[in-house]
């Protein structure tokens, strides 16, 4: 076995770079702006398949095989419920050659080296590893194979490898015997995937690798996190929008129990002490001036999110709608509405950070490992390579983890007791701090032509922003793309038989933040499309799924959809109108390229809408996982289900309310379906989108079916009966 | 009549109201709004089996969470719900030993001026935002003077 | 002050402000953190503890209310080496995603069974009222369903 095995020549994969973050990177080399380009921009980046933004070629970066054949994955990914841990062990076992048990996924801390550049988020961590993890995993079985010839002095060729057992010649060694012997690694070429009808973890409905511990409770979240010797701090934050810190009152605060030090910067002020409580109750004692604004109230919102305000970018375009709309009779035109939604995910905000001289550890639940580490460090002065991000377990991601300034916070607190320092919102602030689904408004028109079939079409929606202000997405990215990528995600019309249709993004910038909420504009978007889809069809008189079926064109996308729509319409048995009391109601949506088709079961009693049964059809290529694919189609039903129907951030006196579930209402056990039924295509030879796209239909579906037993049409969520 | 007029505005405020509700949801907040979460009243006024008044509420305000607290924290028996009653029914329905649990009349002035449940309207404490609870109208010592001048008076309950 | 209390069947006295609600006391002293803070208001039950058997909202339970009781945590749910019913039924259903929640509702759900041993749909509805943001509602119905099967069949 020579010793002199070539470094590297790794199989090269042709990245498009077509993500919303990549068209911006892409554009940094200076293109023209115009709006046709906007448009085909527009087109890539509502198909976003986001590459992956981190290391592929160095298999030591991502396993670790230790002596007690146990193999661990460091995994740039964070799991945050979507099961993406399941699906990289399953990803990794298979070429790996190992038994998924004897594969342990953590999270990879920035000092590992194993940095995602971007982030974990808009359902892209399987389909973008999908390639290089199996190619990553296969390359580490092979230099395993190739470490065991060398031990056992033979030919790797003549080896065998087996359930991490590599044999041969008479002799086996477990890849913990192999590891152990192992002084230098070389990395030999990327061997051929295995097919993938071959594989036996891949495909199959695995247990999630996290499920005992989260059940005997015992996995570590962002706050549950703990370093030696830590004291707790708090930041005093404020409750009123755009209110900027001006000075503070320290004097109560300082001489408060247990009380370490006050500390303040030129942008906040915040408290160490002994204890959590001794924190928040020194905090609270603390009085703040601040710089505060102007009095918002709803109504001003609503005024500045409308169609007609803002800036308008044509993001698709075919045909002539806008002469036909403009111009002819009998144009049908409906409005929709949504409000600002919070993430309410349960676990809020915050970081455990140690500041040491010039290294500083933070361990945080974050979906932007490498920009938390990023922002520590600039804050701090100190060194990227010298800040070792450590992720833990998210109590739920949706996007809030997309923006972690408390590590930064955090970081400031320590450095300022020379201590480790745990500082966490309470869940008041973190309403009063997140960073909201912003609110939209639809404007919708129609014409109907010959045969009941769409002549022509336009969606209008204004809403906040979604990417701008995202510490994601690059500043040069919003001139070149105009209209917020975020917002109109779901926003174009699917049905592209249709001859003539148009889609218009409002850009509106609000008076406080609002950004990425799991789905995007995906929500917001499928429920006034699909609602309006709804009342065309009935106005064509047509069946509402024949009526979405006929106007789908014959490509490989148009195809993917019909056969959801189908799947869905038969799995359900759907009939329209309502029957006994209940009726169905039917929605479908793409999302980066995933199409999914829901039919509801929905009956009104007392006075209020009950969904009894949601049969979700989805194809997102390749099923890694059907039980975890199922399980986000469950998640993301209920999750939508709540916003749809209950879901409301007002704003009051330059406040945004309310700050605690309960008034803040959402959707409880009472309120889920009892029966979720779920099928599965797989038109695809990838594995595609799966966490986001199945809450697009769920508002609009539940608003059909409601108008079929009511009479009423719901245009505005949360769905309220009148 | 003045010591009628002080206990009822008492006995009407939603700090009383709000769990002498007339069904079997207990009202809360300043705009007596249902209980969040469907909170129900049980069989025996203290919760569900798994959803007990106690889950939550414990012998005393808590100024962490928000939550009221109070001895014996549970809702009015439906038989003294006074949700929706007028100032004369509630007081005639305060004096039927039928509805009032046979209490005699002492035993229903200890009851309204004693009862550290029925007192905690005066301490109502913080809501889950840190504001204050609205208390009654009329202080403490003024009501429970009030409660003792109209039953010495031979409780008597005007015309209305 | 001194409490004194028996925790997951361990004698504990610890000295903390009577007021800390008890579930910091859980989590920062004893150093359990399978108990969860989501809201601090008993908004959301991710807190949600036993003490002598009851389901309790730890994050509005005052230390002080502690002394003397028998408190059960997650960490302590199961007796021994065998799952406890509920957790059982929750590994069979694979109901967890982020997890934050869970072990709320699986304390919430085994005070429910001591209660309601065959709890029905509408039992469920009406008790079991925690928050899910990744919406594992429907899950938890089936485990909670099957836990009460096993725990029966254990008997």
């Amino acid at each position: 076995m020579s010793e002199s095995k070539p470094k590297k020549k790794f199989s090269r994969r042709k990245f498009i770079i077509r993500s919303a973050v990549g068209v911006g990177v892409l554009l940094g080399t200076g293109y023209v702006t115009r709006p046709v380009w906007r448009r085909s921009l527009a087109e890539m980046a509502n198909s976003a398949e986001a590459p992956y933004l981190g290391d592929t070629e160095s298999p030591l970066l991502w396993f670790e095989v230790s002596a007690e054949n146990q193999v661990v994955l460091y995994s740039p990914k964070v799991e945050m419920g979507q099961g993406t841990f399941t699906g990289l062990a399953q990803i990794a076992a298979d070429e790996l050659e190992v038994d998924i048990n004897k594969i342990k996924v953590v999270h990879a801390p920035t000092a590992s080296g194993n940095i995602d550049g971007m982030s974990t988020g808009g359902s892209t961590s399987i389909s973008s590893l999908w390639q290089p993890l199996r190619e990553l995993a296969a390359t580490m079985r092979e230099m395993l194979k190739n470490e065991a010839a060398r031990i056992m002095e033979t030919d790797a060729a003549a080896l065998t490898v087996k359930e991490g057992v590599v044999s041969g010649n008479g002799q086996t060694l477990t890849y913990g015997e192999i590891a152990k012997q192992v002084k230098e690694w070389n990395i030999p070429d990327t061997p051929p995937l295995k097919d993938v009808k071959s594989y036996k973890f891949i495909g199959k409905p695995i247990p999630r690798v996290d499920l005992a511990d989260k059940v005997a409770g015992a996995s570590i979240f962002g706050m549950d996190a703990a370093m030696p010797d830590m004291l707790y701090g708090a930041v005093a934050r404020p409750s009123s929008i755009g209110a900027k810190y001006v000075s503070a009152d320290t004097s109560r605060a300082e001489k408060m129990p247990g009380v370490v030090k006050v500390v303040r910067e030129k942008d906040f002020v915040g408290v160490v002490a002994r204890s959590r409580m001794e924190a928040e109750n020194a905090k609270n004692a603390i009085i703040v001036t601040w710089d505060t604004g102007k009095n918002w109230q709803s109504e001003d919102i609503e005024e500045m999110i409308r169609v007609g305000k803002g800036e308008p970018y044509v993001i698709q375009k075919a045909g002539r709608a806008k002469r036909i709309l403009d111009n002819e009779e009998e144009v049908f035109t409906a409005e929709y509405k949504s409000p600002v939604g919070a993430h309410a995910q349960l676990e809020p905000n915050g970081a455990v950070a140690y500041v040491e001289g010039d290294k500083a550890t933070v361990i945080i639940s974050t979906q932007v490992v490498n920009i938390t580490r990023n922002e520590v460090a600039e804050r701090l002065g100190l060194e990227k390579e010298n800040v070792n991000i450590i992720p833990a377990y998210l109590g739920g991601g949706f996007g809030r983890r997309l923006h972690t300034p408390n590590a930064m916070q955090a970081a400031v607190l320590s450095k300022a007791v020379g201590k480790p320092v745990k500082c966490f919102f309470n869940r008041q602030e973190e309403f009063q701090n997140d960073t909201f689904r912003p609110p939209t408004h639809h404007v919708l028109r129609a014409k109907l032509g010959a045969g009941g079939l769409i002549k022509a079409i336009e969606h209008n929606v204004s809403s906040g922003d979604v990417m701008y202000g995202s510490p994601m997405v690059p500043a040069l990215a919003e001139p070149i793309l105009g209209a917020d990528v975020g917002a109109w995600r779901g926003g174009m019309i699917q049905y592209r038989k249709i001859p003539n249709y148009r889609a218009v993004s409002w850009r509106v910038k609000l008076p406080f933040a609002t950004s990425w909420w799991r789905s995007l504009g995906l929500l917001a978007n499928t429920f006034a499309i699909e609602s309006f889809m709804d009342e065309l069809a009935i106005k064509a008189g047509k069946d509402p799924v024949q009526f979405r079926l006929d106007q789908i064109q014959e490509d490989e996308a148009g195809y993917r959809l019909k056969e959801v729509i189908r799947a869905a319409a038969q799995k359900a048995g759907w009939r329209d109108g309502a029957h006994n009391g209940r009726a169905m109601g039917f929605a479908a949506s793409t999302d980066a390229n995933t199409p999914c088709a829901h039919v509801v079961e929905v009956s009104v009693e007392d006075g209020e809408i009950r969904v009894h049964k949601v049969t979700c059809a989805i194809d997102p290529g390749f099923a890694v996982n059907p039980d975890q694919v199922r399980a986000q189609c469950e998640g993301c039903i209920i999750m939508g289900l709540s916003a749809a129907m209950f879901e409301k951030m007002t704003v009051k006196d330059g406040q945004l309310t309310p700050t605690i579930y309960g008034p803040y209402k959402m959707a409880l056990m009472k309120h889920a379906p009892k029966e979720i039924d779920v099928v599965i295509l797989e038109n695809a030879d990838a594995p595609g989108a799966v966490g986001e796209p199945p809450l697009g239909p769920i508002g609009a579906a539940i608003a059909n079916a409601v108008f079929r037993i009511t009479g009423q049409r719901l245009r505005e969520m949360p769905l309220q009966l009148a | 009549m003045e010591a009628f007029d002080k206990m009822m505005a008492v006995l009407t405020h939603k700090r009383c109201v709000n769990c002498h509700p007339s069904g079997d949801r207990p009202r809360q907040g300043e705009d007596s709004h249902y209980h969040n979460f469907g909170v129900q009243r049980g069989e025996n006024n203290h919760g569900l089996p798994a959803l007990r008044c106690q889950t939550c509420h414990q012998q005393e305000n808590n100024n962490f969470s928000g939550v009221p607290g109070a001895p014996e924290w549970s809702l009015a028996p439906i038989r003294m719900a006074w949700e929706g009653l007028s100032r004369v029914e509630i007081a005639r329905s305060i004096l039927d030993p039928e509805i009032n649990g046979g209490r005699t009349l002492e035993e229903t002035v200890h009851h309204l001026t004693e009862h550290e449940l029925v007192l905690w309207a005066w301490e109502p404490g913080v809501d889950a935002n840190g504001v204050p609870r609205e208390k009654p109208p009329v202080p403490k010592e003024e009501y429970i003077k009030a409660v003792k001048a109209w039953a010495e008076a031979g409780a008597p309950i005007p015309e209305e | 002050m001194k409490i004194s209390f028996y925790i997951n069947g361990n004698a504990h006295s610890i000295e903390a402000d009577g007021n800390t609600p008890l579930l910091w006391v859980i989590r920062d002293v004893l150093d359990l953190k399978g108990t969860k803070f989501g809201c601090g208001k008993a908004a959301c039950g991710a807190c949600t503890i036993h003490v002598d058997g009851e389901a309790v909202r730890s994050c509005s339970y005052s230390a002080k209310f502690a002394e003397g009781k028998n408190i059960t945590t997650i960490e302590g749910l199961s007796a021994g080496d065998s799952l406890h019913p509920v957790q059982q039924a929750w590994i069979e259903e694979v109901v967890p995603q982020c997890g934050y929640c869970q072990p709320g509702f699986m304390m919430a759900t085994a005070a429910l069974l001591e209660k309601i041993p065959n709890p029905t749909d509408q039992d469920i509805d009406d008790n079991i009222v925690n928050i899910c943001r990744c919406g594992t509602y429907y899950r938890m119905r089936k485990a909670i369903h099957r836990a009460a099967e096993i725990k029966n069949a254990n008997i």
